[in-house]
C-alpha cells in the first residue's frame, strides 16, 4: 500500500469558457439559428446559389407574363410563317442608333415550298421599350396593353423566329413557362405531404400499417408510370375546361410521386427509431408525432430535400411527356410541353431549328432545380 | 354439287350485256420469256415453266402512254408502314380483283376474263382457264361455290347471318355454278352496288381458296384431326380457327395461297415483310415478261411518326402513306442528295378538313340553332378559306366546299363556291336575321337562353393541322360573334359522343370519294350511316331500318334519303345524274358539312430507280387503291 | 428468417393478386373496348365494318362477358401460365412479347451498365471534391441527361447518325437484318444503332444515380469512423472504399426492386419515338388499341419481376443491415 500522489484540486468552479476562448468568428457560428447555417453553407455551394437566382428570377416572371412577353399569345402574323430568329442589332451602317432590327418579308418558294426571308438592311427599325403593344387581360382579368418591349411600330420582333402560324416563339415560351412551372409546385406538394405522413408512420409504427403501406407502395411501384398516366388521363372527362385539365394532371403527376418518398423515409425511420435519442426521447413520453417530426425527420432531413428538389423538375419533365403522349394539356394551351411535342418532327430539326427552343428553358429549369437541390440538401445536413 | 345445267353454258354469253370495251385484251403478245430468279426452280421441275404457270388467256397489261415503258423483271421495291396491320395495304396496293377500275376509272375485267350484267341483278362471271392460285392449285369455280355454300350458307360459318354486302332488301342472291370456270349470281332486284364492291380498294370476295380452306371446315376434316388443328392454334372452336385462316385481306398468313401479284412470306408479328413476287400471276407485259416486274416487295414497319425522317433519308422507294404536305419542303430538301423525286398527286377527298356540326346534338337550344341553315351558312361565310389554304397548305390546295372535285364528270363550281365566300358581313345580318342579335361584353353572341354561343369543336386530335385550322377559324368567327372552343380527343371518344349527341361538332375529312360518276351510289351524300358525324342518329335509323336512331324529322334531309334510295330503283344514266345534282345542291346550299380547303395534294416519293410510277396521279382510297389503279406489279426497278 | 420469408413470399402473392386487379381496372378504364377502337381505326380508313363480323368477335374474344368473368379467365390463365391472346396480332401473348424481349433485354443492360460506368465516377469524384471546379463542371455534364427532353432529344440524334454516319433511322438494326439469323453483320449493326438509345436513355438516368451516390457517400464520410480511420492514418483511398462508399450502396440495392422490370421494358417513349424492336413501343401501342391481354399479361409480367424485385432487395438489405429489423413494428 502506497500513499496517493498528491495532487491540487482547484476550488473554483469550473469555468469551460476559460479555458476556450472562442474567436469572434467562431461565436457568431455557435449561436446562429439553424436558418443562419444553413445559409452560410448553402453560400458555399456556387451552383446552387445561381441557381437559385435563376428560379427566383423565373418564378417572379411567371407573375408578369402579359407585360415580358412583347407579344399577346393569340398574335399570330400570317405573313411571318415559320420567320427565323431576327437578330437585335445596336449599329446601322456604322453609325450606333441603338437596338433595333431589319424587316424581312416572307416569300414562298413553290419549288421546295420552303419560306424564304430577306432582311431589307436599308431600313433599321428601332425597337420600343416600356411600351404599348398587344392588348392583353393581366392574368384574365385586368386590360392592358404596356409591354417591356415591343415591335417596332409597323415591324416585326421576332427574337426567337415564329411557329407555324406565325406566333411569336418567345412570347410562346414566356406564357408557356406560367403552366410549366407551376405543375411541378403543385405536384409536389401534394406529393410530398402523402409521403412523409405515410411513410413516416409506417415506418415509425411498423405492424399493420407499415405492412399496408409497402403493399400499396409496391403494388404502385410495380407499375410502369406509363400505364397510370394513360389511364388516369383518360379517366379525366373529355369537356372539361383548359383550366381544370391542368389541375387534373397536376394531381396525377403528385399522386404517382408519393411512393419513392413514403419508401424512403419508411426505411430511414426503421434505422433511425432503435437510435438511442429515439428510445430516450419515448422514455419521457413524447408522442410519436412529436418524435417523428421533432427527432427523426431532422435527421434525414437532406434525404427529403434531395427526393423533392429531383421531383420537381421530373414534374415538369412529365408534364411534357404527358404531352407528348398527347395525353396532358394540348393545344390550343401553350405549356412547353405543348411546344415541345409541336417540335417533335423531322421538319423543326432539319428546316426550322428555332422551333427546339423550348429544350432551353426546361433544360436551364431542370437543371437549376437539381443544383439549387444539391446546395439545400448539403446545407441542411445536420452533419457538418 | 354444281346446280347449273350445261344447257346454259353456251347461252349466257349472247344474253349477257357486255360491259366494257376495254374487256378483252384481244392484242397479242409475243412468246412468253421465263423470269429470272425463277429460272432454276423451273429448270430443277420444281416449278412450271412460265407458258403453263400464267393462265391460257393471260391479262396483258398495255405499257404505251407517257412515261410507261416495258420493263425488266427483278429487283426489290423497298416500302414503310406505321403498324404491321397495314401490311394489308398489299393487297390494296396489288388491286387484284375480280374486275377493277382502269386509270379513267371504268370498270374493267382483271382476275375474270369476262363479265356479263343482265337487268342490273344478274352477274355472270367467266374466269380465266388455267389460272392459278400461288401455290399452284387451279383457280375454279369450285372457290366461289366453297365460298358460297360452305361459308355464307353454312349455319355455323354464319351462324350471325350472312355478310350485310350480300344482301339487297335483306336477301340473297341465286348462286349458280354455270361450270369450272363460270359463275353467276341473280338477285331478285337491281344490285348497283355489287361491281362496286368487287372493284373495291377493300373488295367483296367473293372466292376462296377452297383447297386451303377445307382443312379447317368440319365438313371436310374429320372431328378429331380439326380438333388437334384448334388446340395447336389455340382458337376456341373450329369456327374461330378457319376465321383465323382465312386472311385474304388481311394478308398476314404466308400458307394461305393468294391470287395478288406478291406472296407475304413472313409470319406475324415481325418488324419487317417480305412480299415475293406470285409465280403464278394472271398478269403479263406485251413483251411476254410475266408480271409483277419486282421481285419482291418489302414492307419495313417502323413508328409512323419516323416515316417521314425514314423517307427523306432515302429508306423507301415508294411512298405516301404516312406523309403529308407539310413534309413536302424536308422531304424535296434531300431529294438529290438520296436518289428520288418527290411528286404532287391529287387527293381525292371531298375536303382536307371539314367541319360537322351535329345536327343530332341532345342540347335543344344548340339542335334548334344548328338544323337552322342560315346558322350554318353564316358559320361558313365566317371563315377565310384562302387564309387556311394560304398557312396550312401552302395555298395549293383549293378553298370549297366538301363537295365533289373537278375530276368528277358530276362537278360544277357552284358546288365548290355556294355560301363558301368569306363575307363577315353577310355571316352577321344571318344571324341577326335568326334573332340572335344580344351580344355580351366581348362581343360574342348570346343564345336564346342567355348562354354565350360557344361552340366547342372536338377534334381526334390526329394531325396536327386539324387544331391549327381551328386557331385560324376561331379568330374570324370572333368577328361574327360566334366563340369557338378546341377539345382535342381521339377518334374512338369522338364517335361514341357524336351518336350519344354529346358532341356539338367535330372535325373529320370530307367525302372519301369526291370523284365520283353518276353511277356510284350517293350513300355519303344522305343519311345511310352511324359514322356520319353530321347525322349520325339519322344514320343510324336507316342502317338499321329503323330500329335504332332516331327518326328523320327534317323535310330537306328526308329529301335526301328519297333521293338516294330513287337512285338505288333506277339503273337510267340520266335519271341517275339528274338524282347526284340534286343532292350535291342541296348540300351545298344547305351546308350540312362545313368544307374548308379541298384538294390538297398528297406528296409521292419515288425512288428514281423506280419506273413506270406516273408523275401526277390520284391518291385515294376508293375508288382507286391508292396505288392499286396505277398497276404496281407494272413498276420496275431500273439496274 | 424462414418465417420471415415464408410470410413475405404469401404477401407477395397477395400484392400480385391485387396488382392483377388493378391492372385490369387501368386498362379498362377509358373508354370503349378494343372493339370500338377496331371499328374507329377501320372507318378512318375507310373500310367497311361488317356489325355481323364484330358481333361474331366480341364474342370470340370473350367481350360481350361481363368485366368480372373476363378478369377471372385472365387471372385462371395467367395462375395455368397462359398469357392470353393478343387481339391486335391475332396471336398468343407470349408469341408477340417472345422475340422482343431478347432485344429488350440487350438494350437495357447496355443502358443500365452505360448509367453505373458514367455515374459511379463522377458521384464518387464529385462528393470526395465538393464545390470544387472539377465537381461543378462533372456534375453539370452529369445532369445535363436528366434535364434534356429526351423524346426530341432522340429524334435530333437518330437524323443525325443518319446524316453523319449513315445509320438507318429508328430500329435497331439495319432493316435487312431483322428476322435474320444471327452474324457478324447483323451484330455490327445491332451496336451501330445502340448507342443512340443507350445513351438517351441512359444519360437521363445518370443524374439521379449521381445524386444520390453523392448524398449517400457525403453523410458517411462525415461520420466518425471516418475521422477515426483518417485519424489512425488510413490512406484515403482507403478509407473511401473500405466503409463509407459500400454503405452509400444500400440505396442501390433498394433499387434493385426496380432494376429487373427495367431491364425489361425501360423508357416506353424513347423507345416508342426511335421505333425500337422492343417491348416499350408493344406495350404503348397495345395500352393506346386496348388490347387487354397483351397489355394486362405483359404489366403482370413487369409487375412480378418488380415484386420479386423488392424481396430480393428487402432479403438483401436485412443481411447488410442488422438494423433494419425483419420483424418490424415495435416493441414496447
Amino acid at each position: 500500500m502506497t500513499e496517493p500522489l498528491p495532487h491540487f484540486v482547484s476550488s473554483k468552479p469550473f469555468d469551460p469558457a476559460a479555458t476556450e476562448v472562442f474567436t469572434a468568428a467562431q461565436e457568431r457560428y455557435y449561436l446562429a439559428s439553424q436558418w443562419q447555417l444553413m445559409w452560410w453553407k448553402f453560400r458555399r455551394h456556387k451552383l446552387a446559389v445561381v441557381s437559385a437566382a435563376i428560379l427566383l428570377l423565373s418564378y417572379l416572371s411567371v407573375l408578369f407574363v402579359e407585360v415580358l412577353a412583347p407579344y399577346e399569345l393569340s398574335t399570330r402574323q400570317t405573313s411571318h410563317l415559320y420567320a427565323p430568329p431576327q437578330a437585335v442589332h445596336l449599329f446601322h451602317e456604322g453609325r450606333f442608333v441603338g437596338p433595333f432590327v431589319y424587316p424581312f418579308t416572307q416569300k414562298l418558294n413553290m419549288t421546295t415550298l420552303k419560306r424564304e426571308y430577306a432582311p431589307d438592311t436599308t431600313r433599321p427599325q428601332p425597337l420600343r421599350f416600356l411600351c404599348l403593344g398587344d392588348a392583353y387581360k393581366f392574368w384574365g382579368a385586368i386590360e392592358g396593353r404596356l409591354h417591356i418591349v415591343c415591335p417596332p411600330e409597323g415591324g416585326t420582333f421576332f427574337l426567337l423566329g415564329t411557329d407555324r402560324l406565325g406566333r411569336d416563339m418567345l412570347s410562346r415560351l414566356i406564357y408557356g413557362a406560367r403552366i410549366s412551372l407551376t405543375v411541378g409546385l403543385i405536384g409536389i406538394a401534394i406529393s410530398f405531404l402523402l409521403g412523409i405522413t405515410i411513410g413516416g408512420f409506417a415506418g415509425y409504427y411498423g405492424g399493420l400499417f407499415d405492412n399496408l403501406t409497402q403493399r400499396t407502395i409496391e403494388i404502385l411501384k410495380s407499375l410502369p408510370e406509363l400505364p397510370l398516366w394513360m389511364a388516369l388521363s383518360a379517366a379525366l372527362p373529355v369537356n372539361w375546361s383548359p383550366v381544370l385539365v391542368y389541375f387534373g394532371i397536376t394531381i396525377i403527376l403528385g399522386l404517382l410521386d408519393w411512393p419513392g418518398l413514403a419508401r424512403a423515409v419508411r426505411s430511414k425511420l426503421l434505422a433511425l427509431r432503435e437510435e438511442d435519442y429515439a428510445l430516450a426521447a419515448r422514455l419521457m413520453g413524447a408522442s410519436p408525432g412529436h418524435i417523428i417530426g421533432r427527432h427523426l425527420l431532422p435527421n434525414f432531413m437532406s434525404h427529403l430535400i434531395a427526393s423533392a428538389t429531383l421531383s420537381i423538375p421530373g414534374m415538369i419533365l412529365g408534364e411534357t411527356a404527358l404531352s407528348f403522349l398527347g395525353l396532358g394539356l394540348r393545344p390550343p394551351i401553350t405549356s412547353w410541353g405543348v411546344m415541345l411535342a409541336e417540335a417533335q418532327n423531322i421538319e423543326s430539326v432539319v428546316l426550322y431549328p428555332w422551333l427546339l427552343w423550348p429544350m432551353v428553358p426546361v433544360i436551364v429549369v431542370v437543371l437549376a432545380f437539381n443544383f439549387f437541390g444539391d446546395g439545400l440538401r448539403d446545407a441542411a445536413d445536420p452533419y457538418h | 354439287m354444281i346446280q347449273a345445267s350445261s344447257a346454259h353454258r353456251r347461252t349466257w354469253f349472247a344474253l349477257a350485256v357486255i360491259a366494257s370495251a376495254a374487256l378483252a385484251p384481244c392484242a397479242a403478245w409475243a412468246a412468253m420469256t421465263e423470269t429470272p430468279v425463277l429460272a432454276e426452280a423451273v429448270n430443277a421441275g420444281t416449278l412450271p415453266p412460265v407458258d403453263q404457270r400464267v393462265p391460257e388467256e393471260p391479262l396483258m397489261v398495255p405499257l404505251e402512254g407517257e412515261g410507261l415503258a416495258t420493263g425488266q423483271p427483278g429487283g426489290s421495291i423497298d416500302m414503310l408502314f406505321g403498324r404491321a396491320k397495314d401490311i394489308r395495304m398489299l393487297v390494296v396496293y396489288g388491286y387484284t380483283r375480280l374486275v377493277g377500275y382502269d386509270r379513267s376509272f371504268n370498270i374493267v375485267p382483271d382476275i375474270v376474263s369476262t363479265y356479263g350484267v343482265k337487268e342490273g341483278r344478274e352477274f355472270t362471271f367467266k374466269l380465266r382457264k388455267g389460272h392459278k392460285w400461288s401455290d399452284g392449285v387451279p383457280f375454279t369455280s369450285e372457290d366461289f361455290r366453297y365460298f358460297w355454300e360452305d361459308m355464307v350458307l353454312d349455319p355455323v360459318i354464319s351462324e350471325d347471318g350472312p355478310p350485310d354486302e350480300l344482301l339487297v332488301n335483306g336477301k340473297l342472291p341465286k348462286f349458280e355454278v354455270i361450270d369450272a370456270e363460270t359463275v353467276r349470281y341473280t338477285w331478285e332486284e337491281p344490285n348497283p352496288n355489287f361491281l362496286i364492291q368487287l372493284a373495291g380498294a377493300q373488295p367483296l370476295y367473293l372466292y376462296r381458296p377452297a383447297h386451303f380452306l377445307k382443312k379447317f371446315h368440319a365438313k371436310y376434316t374429320d372431328e378429331e384431326k380439326l380438333e388437334e388443328l384448334v388446340e395447336k392454334a389455340e382458337a376456341r372452336n373450329w369456327r374461330a380457327l378457319h376465321f383465323k385462316m382465312d386472311r385474304q385481306y388481311a394478308n398476314d398468313l404466308p400458307q394461305m395461297p393468294t391470287l395478288d401479284p406478291w406472296v407475304n412470306t413472313t409470319e406475324s408479328p415481325s418488324e419487317r415483310y417480305v412480299f415475293k413476287r406470285n409465280p403464278f400471276f394472271h398478269r403479263i407485259d406485251a413483251a411476254g415478261n410475266q408480271l409483277p416486274y419486282a421481285d419482291q416487295v418489302v414492307a419495313n414497319i417502323t413508328n409512323g411518326d419516323l416515316i417521314p425522317a425514314k423517307v427523306g433519308a432515302g429508306e423507301s422507294m415508294l411512298q405516301a402513306r404516312n406523309l403529308e404536305l407539310k413534309n413536302f419542303p424536308v422531304l424535296k430538301s434531300a431529294e438529290e442528295r438520296n436518289g428520288y423525286a418527290v411528286n404532287l398527286w391529287r387527293s381525292g377527298r371531298g375536303s382536307q378538313l371539314a367541319l360537322f356540326p351535329n345536327l343530332n346534338v341532345k342540347d335543344p337550344v344548340w339542335r334548334q340553332a344548328v338544323r337552322d341553315a342560315r346558322f350554318r351558312r353564316a358559320l361558313s361565310l365566317g371563315i377565310d378559306r384562302n387564309e387556311v389554304n394560304e398557312v396550312v397548305f401552302f395555298g395549293l390546295g383549293v378553298a370549297a366546299n366538301n363537295t365533289v372535285l373537278a375530276d368528277s364528270p358530276l362537278f360544277k363550281p357552284e358546288y365548290q363556291t355556294l355560301w363558301a365566300d368569306y363575307n363577315i358581313e353577310q355571316a352577321n345580318a344571318l344571324l341577326d336575321e335568326m334573332g340572335l342579335t344580344e351580344r355580351n361584353g366581348e362581343g360574342f353572341r348570346k343564345l336564346p337562353d342567355g348562354r354565350i354561343a360557344e361552340i366547342v369543336v372536338e377534334t381526334a386530335g390526329e394531325d396536327t393541322n386539324e387544331t391549327d385550322v381551328l386557331v385560324l377559324i376561331r379568330d374570324s368567327w370572333k368577328k361574327i360573334g360566334i366563340k369557338l372552343l378546341t377539345n382535342v380527343s381521339t377518334r374512338e371518344v369522338l364517335r361514341s359522343r357524336a351518336t350519344s349527341g354529346d358532341l356539338l361538332m367535330s372535325t373529320w375529312t370530307g367525302y372519301e370519294n369526291a370523284v365520283p360518276t353518276a353511277d356510284y351510289p350517293p350513300f355519303e351524300l344522305a343519311p345511310t350511316r352511324d359514322d356520319q358525324q353530321n347525322w349520325p342518329l339519322w344514320g343510324l335509323h336507316t342502317m338499321t331500318n329503323g330500329k335504332g336512331g332516331e327518326a328523320i324529322d327534317d323535310p330537306t334531309v328526308q329529301s335526301l334519303i328519297d333521293d338516294y334510295q330513287a337512285w338505288l330503283r333506277t339503273s337510267d344514266q340520266a335519271e341517275r345524274t339528274a338524282i347526284w345534282h340534286h343532292m350535291l345542291k342541296t348540300h351545298a346550299d344547305n351546308v350540312y358539312s362545313i368544307g374548308i380547303v379541298s384538294a390538297v395534294p398528297q406528296p409521292v416519293v419515288v425512288s428514281n430507280k423506280l419506273r413506270n410510277v406516273p408523275k401526277e396521279g390520284l391518291y385515294n382510297w376508293d375508288p382507286g387503291a391508292f396505288f392499286g389503279i396505277y398497276r404496281p406489279d407494272t413498276f420496275w426497278i431500273e439496274k | 428468417m424462414l418465417a420471415f420469408l415464408l410470410r413475405r413470399l404469401a404477401t407477395m402473392a397477395l400484392t400480385l393478386l391485387v396488382i392483377s386487379m388493378l391492372v385490369f381496372a387501368i386498362i379498362q378504364l377509358p373508354e370503349g373496348d378494343y372493339l370500338t377502337t377496331y371499328i374507329a381505326d377501320l372507318q378512318a380508313q375507310g373500310e367497311n365494318v361488317d356489325p355481323k363480323k364484330i358481333e361474331f368477335l366480341r364474342r370470340q374474344y370473350g367481350l360481350d362477358k361481363p368485366v368480372v368473368l373476363q378478369y377471372v379467365y385472365w387471372v385462371a390463365g395467367l395462375v395455368q401460365g397462359d398469357l392470353g391472346y393478343s387481339f391486335e396480332f391475332d396471336k398468343p401473348v407470349s408469341t408477340v412479347v417472345g422475340d422482343r424481349l431478347w432485344l429488350s433485354m440487350i438494350l437495357n443492360f447496355a443502358t443500365v451498365l452505360f448509367i453505373y460506368m458514367v455515374a459511379f465516377p463522377i458521384g464518387v469524384y464529385s462528393a470526395t471534391h465538393k464545390y470544387s471546379l472539377g465537381d461543378y463542371g462533372i456534375t453539370f455534364l452529369g445532369f445535363l441527361g436528366i434535364a434534356t427532353p429526351n423524346f426530341l432529344l432522340a429524334l435530333i440524334l437518330l437524323y443525325l447518325a443518319n446524316v453523319w454516319f449513315g445509320t438507318s433511322i429508328g430500329g435497331l438494326m439495319a432493316p435487312e437484318y431483322i428476322d435474320q439469323p444471327w452474324s457478324l453483320g447483323k451484330a455490327l449493326s445491332v451496336l451501330e444503332h445502340l448507342w443512340v438509345p443507350v445513351v438517351v436513355i441512359g444519360l437521363s438516368g445518370t443524374a439521379g444515380m449521381i445524386r444520390r451516390l453523392r448524398a449517400n457517400l457525403l453523410d458517411e464520410l462525415q461520420k466518425q469512423y471516418v475521422t477515426t480511420g483518417r485519424a489512425k492514418g488510413l490512406a484515403e483511398g482507403r478509407l473511401l472504399v473500405k466503409y463509407p462508399l459500400r454503405m452509400s450502396l444500400n440505396p442501390f440495392i433498394s433499387d434493385i426492386g426496380s432494376l429487373l422490370p427495367q431491364i425489361v421494358s425501360g423508357s416506353v417513349i424513347v423507345s416508342a419515338v426511335m421505333s425500337l424492336p422492343t417491348t416499350g413501343p408493344m406495350l404503348l401501342d397495345s395500352l393506346r388499341s386496348q388490347d387487354m391481354y397483351l397489355a394486362g399479361s405483359f404489366l403482370m409480367f413487369l409487375a412480378l419481376l418488380t415484386v420479386v424485385g423488392m424481396f430480393v432487395s428487402d432479403v438483401a438489405l436485412a443481411l447488410l443491415d442488422p438494423r433494419i429489423r425483419l420483424e418490424g413494428g415495435l416493441k414496447r
